[in-house]
């Protein structure tokens, strides 16, 4: 028998992040790098471990090989205790037959033996794609303190933004009387952060029931929560303040990142942990010039560098300059290459001195300009100019 | 040979009294080395890569960092089910003055091992080298004991230096023991293969003989055993005194040393710390160094090696230096060629200079202010 834990943490990592797009063709969402060392979902993993949850379950079912080896045994994260830990739990064949996870509240739901193994009191429900460090202990004791049968953590979004998100409207003592998925007259600007605590034997009721229900799209958002509401089951929102960033499209992954360069902006890395490449530490060469970027380990750097975020083996040859930009593990920048406001995914090739996306400030018509995405493994060819806003899954040519 | 019949030993305090300021606290095995390195990590990462499955090192004095370091040695993948890394320290009323006594002394460990063959190396040899050509050999030549060996002038101040000598198929009729020699020799590496059965009584045998020097001894077995010598191709560093520990850190600037030791097939493996990426600030200047991750640069930094968590205030200007990990240096500092140990905070303001031929070397903690 598996001892008890009080909470054990469900981790939403089956989603294809179709508007990362060409970022997320070969992995899930949450596997796509971030912040020069990270990918996404090790900062979820990263709060879990520092709460004290040492029981997670990440559902997975969208291209999962690359996150599945990421997550491996756990270790990196202290999650590979001897009674619990992390598990990737991908929809499986049953007697009854098989099934993809139909919704975020199926993948629970079909997993309900396996959070019935560690007889928990609550269920942490996060997702992999947001990037904030987050104690979940302070929001369960929150969760706690009012009796709750489900807590929504929220974030103050600024009013212009609100209708983007789903909006919880709350009394005075901060229950919540409505939830009103992205609306378009908000009336608060609360907006729910996809974090929820439960208590288990209530939400394990609720999903048997929503199974059910042959009409329901089986999401948390659009179906379970509200009924929840409508049978008047007691739901609060614990306000969350600090850094919350949605990274679901290039430009607010882009921001995400740029945000680390950033000394005003209240996102360290310190304490979050990932799995670390054997590779020594990054080399900067005599006609290097390098100005507030961040640089991981394996790096050969000849080239000029300003805010820009390098990942692990990445080389920059002489003369190539990178701006604004995003560059992924073992890209490789040949020599006079220019790269601006730019997301180059792993192992990408940009050719002796091709131009990659543009600076805004030299596009004139704005509605033109974008951050420029190089998809994994592509080669773009010497010379060839990428034009900015484009995204790029086929190898470009250069000039012979 | 396969080399999960060989039991690799690895001595922590090689060449210890050449390093006196950097082993001071440390064995020559965790002394932080290439930026985020610990020396003994090239002869732990060479075992690994070589399919080495059980090693044992043996400790002397000084290992609490050894022990910090090399923990349960899953870094290096040698966290097995029935083998992995043991640290072997002295035990009451032992100690473990020389090679011979030491291993009578871990005779019941060498005995338990499954394995039938032992790897003796050292600790203070940089190298990425699989050991599997030297098996090869071993069984090939028939040999009772094969040495390992680099083509290379002999380092600076190293104690003892011993030179073999062989005849065309690779039999040592010589072991010189501090010959006077110019230029290019033969380097014994100080590591040599053996069956543990013939180890175990020649030590045996040696001890009842009270000969304890282990050059001797293998002058010794030269001349009665088939002793054969194998040759390491790959680039290799003695680390045999300070400047010589200096020297090999500044040659990790060349891109043709650096490709060779970080080879990908090959990885050099240690401890993971979780710091996060090298944040190089406005102000910040940098060139021809290699920087870890965790470093924050606001200065200007040129021709240095910086360990993990080194910042570097604005204003500061720091050529030809190793700084080792957290070491903190203050805003409009200037420095040349200094040897910075771990955790030291240099205020702001302050002048260290040492020379090429002789870096002067800050100890672990210091506070200059």
């Amino acid at each position: 028998m598996i001892p008890k834990q009080e909470v054990v943490a469900m981790l939403l990592a089956g989603g294809q992040g179709s508007r990362l797009g060409v970022l997320t063709q070969k992995l899930a969402k949450p596997a796509v790098p971030f912040g020069g060392k990270y990918r996404i979902i090790d900062f979820p993993l990263s709060n879990c471990v520092n709460s004290g949850i040492e029981a997670v379950g990440i559902l997975t079912q969208y291209q999962p090989l690359i996150l599945n080896e990421y997550i491996g045994n756990g270790q990196p994260w202290d999650l590979d205790g001897m009674h619990a830990g992390v598990n990737c739990l991908s929809p499986y064949q049953a007697v009854s037959g098989a099934d993809w996870y139909s919704g975020t509240a199926n993948a629970i739901y079909q997993n309900i033996d396996y959070i019935d193994r560690y007889n928990p009191d609550y269920v942490l429900i996060l997702s992999g794609d947001h990037i904030y460090k987050m104690d979940y202990n302070k929001m369960l004791q929150f969760h706690k303190q009012h009796d709750a049968d489900c807590t929504i953590a929220a974030i103050d979004v600024p009013k212009s933004e609100a209708s983007r998100f789903g909006i919880l409207n709350t009394n005075p003592d901060g229950s919540i009387y409505e939830f009103d998925e992205k609306p378009e007259h908000p009336k608060s600007t609360n907006a729910s952060m996809g974090i929820y605590i439960f208590k288990w034997q209530k939400l394990r009721k609720y999903l048997i029931e929503d199974a059910k229900d042959p009409n329901s799209s089986n999401d948390f958002g659009k179906n379970v929560l509200p009924a929840m509401l409508d049978a008047g089951e007691k739901m609060f929102a614990y306000t969350f303040e600090g850094y919350w960033k949605d990274v679901g499209t290039i430009d607010s992954l882009w921001e995400a990142n740029m945000d680390l360069l950033n000394p005003n902006v209240s996102l360290d890395l310190s304490n979050i942990y990932s799995r670390s490449p054997m590779m020594h530490p990054h080399y900067i060469s005599d006609d290097a010039k390098i100005q507030n970027s961040l640089i991981a380990d394996g790096c050969n750097i000849s080239g000029d560098l300003e805010f820009s975020i390098l990942f692990a083996g990445v080389k920059i040859g002489k003369g190539a300059t990178i701006n604004s930009s995003i560059i992924m593990p073992n890209a490789i920048i040949e020599d006079g290459a220019k790269v601006e406001f730019a997301i180059v995914a792993e192992n990408a090739v940009i050719g002796r001195n091709a131009v990659v996306g543009a600076n805004p400030e030299e596009v004139e018509n704005k509605d033109n300009w974008g951050i420029t995405v190089i998809g994994d493994n592509i080669k773009i060819g010497e010379n060839v100019k990428v034009p900015p806003k484009s995204m790029i899954d086929k190898d470009m040519e250069g000039e012979e | 040979m396969r080399s999960n019949n060989v039991l690799g030993l690895i001595f922590s305090n090689s060449c210890q009294d050449s390093l006196p300021e950097l082993t001071s606290h440390r064995t020559t095995a965790s002394v932080p080395i290439g930026g985020k390195y610990r020396m003994i990590d090239f002869t732990l990462s060479n075992m690994t890569n070589t399919n080495i499955n059980n090693v044992g090192i043996i400790a002397k004095s000084g290992f609490m960092s050894l022990m910090d370091h090399v923990g349960s040695g899953k870094a290096w993948d040698l966290s097995k089910k029935h083998s992995g890394i043991t640290i072997l320290p002295p035990y009451a009323g032992v100690n473990f003055a020389n090679v011979i006594e030491t291993l009578y002394q871990l005779r019941g460990y060498i005995l338990d091992a499954k394995e039938e063959y032992v790897l003796l190396t050292q600790s203070n040899i940089i190298y990425n080298y699989v050991y599997n050509g030297m098996f090869d050999l071993h069984e090939h030549n028939n040999a009772d004991i094969t040495l390992l060996y680099k083509r290379m002038p002999v380092p600076e101040k190293l104690s003892n230096p011993s030179v073999l000598e062989a005849d065309e198929n690779n039999k040592v009729n010589k072991f010189l023991v501090k010959p006077e020699i110019k230029g290019e020799c033969d380097l014994y590496l100080g590591t040599f293969l053996i069956k543990k059965d013939l180890l175990l009584s020649l030590v045996t045998k040696a001890l009842s003989e009270n000969e304890l020097d282990i050059n001797r001894l293998l002058q010794k077995w030269v001349e009665e055993y088939n002793v054969y010598s194998c040759r390491c191709h790959d680039y290799c560093a003695v680390i045999s005194s300070t400047s010589e520990y200096f020297r090999f850190n500044m040659q990790l600037m060349d891109s043709k040393i650096r490709d060779e030791l970080f080879n990908p097939q090959r990885p050099i493996f240690t401890k993971v710390r979780d710091d996060v990426p090298c944040k190089y600030g406005l102000t910040s200047h940098v060139t021809n160094s290699l920087v870890s991750q965790g470093c924050v640069i606001d200065g200007e930094v040129e021709n240095c090696v910086l360990s993990k968590g080194v910042y570097v205030a604005k204003g500061a200007k720091v050529s030809n230096c190793i700084i080792m990990q957290d070491t903190k240096i203050g805003e409009n500092c200037n420095l040349n060629y200094v040897i910075i140990d771990k955790d030291v905070d240099i205020k702001d303001n302050k002048s260290l200079m040492g020379t090429d031929s002789y870096p002067i070397y800050i100890a672990k903690q210091s506070v200059i202010n």
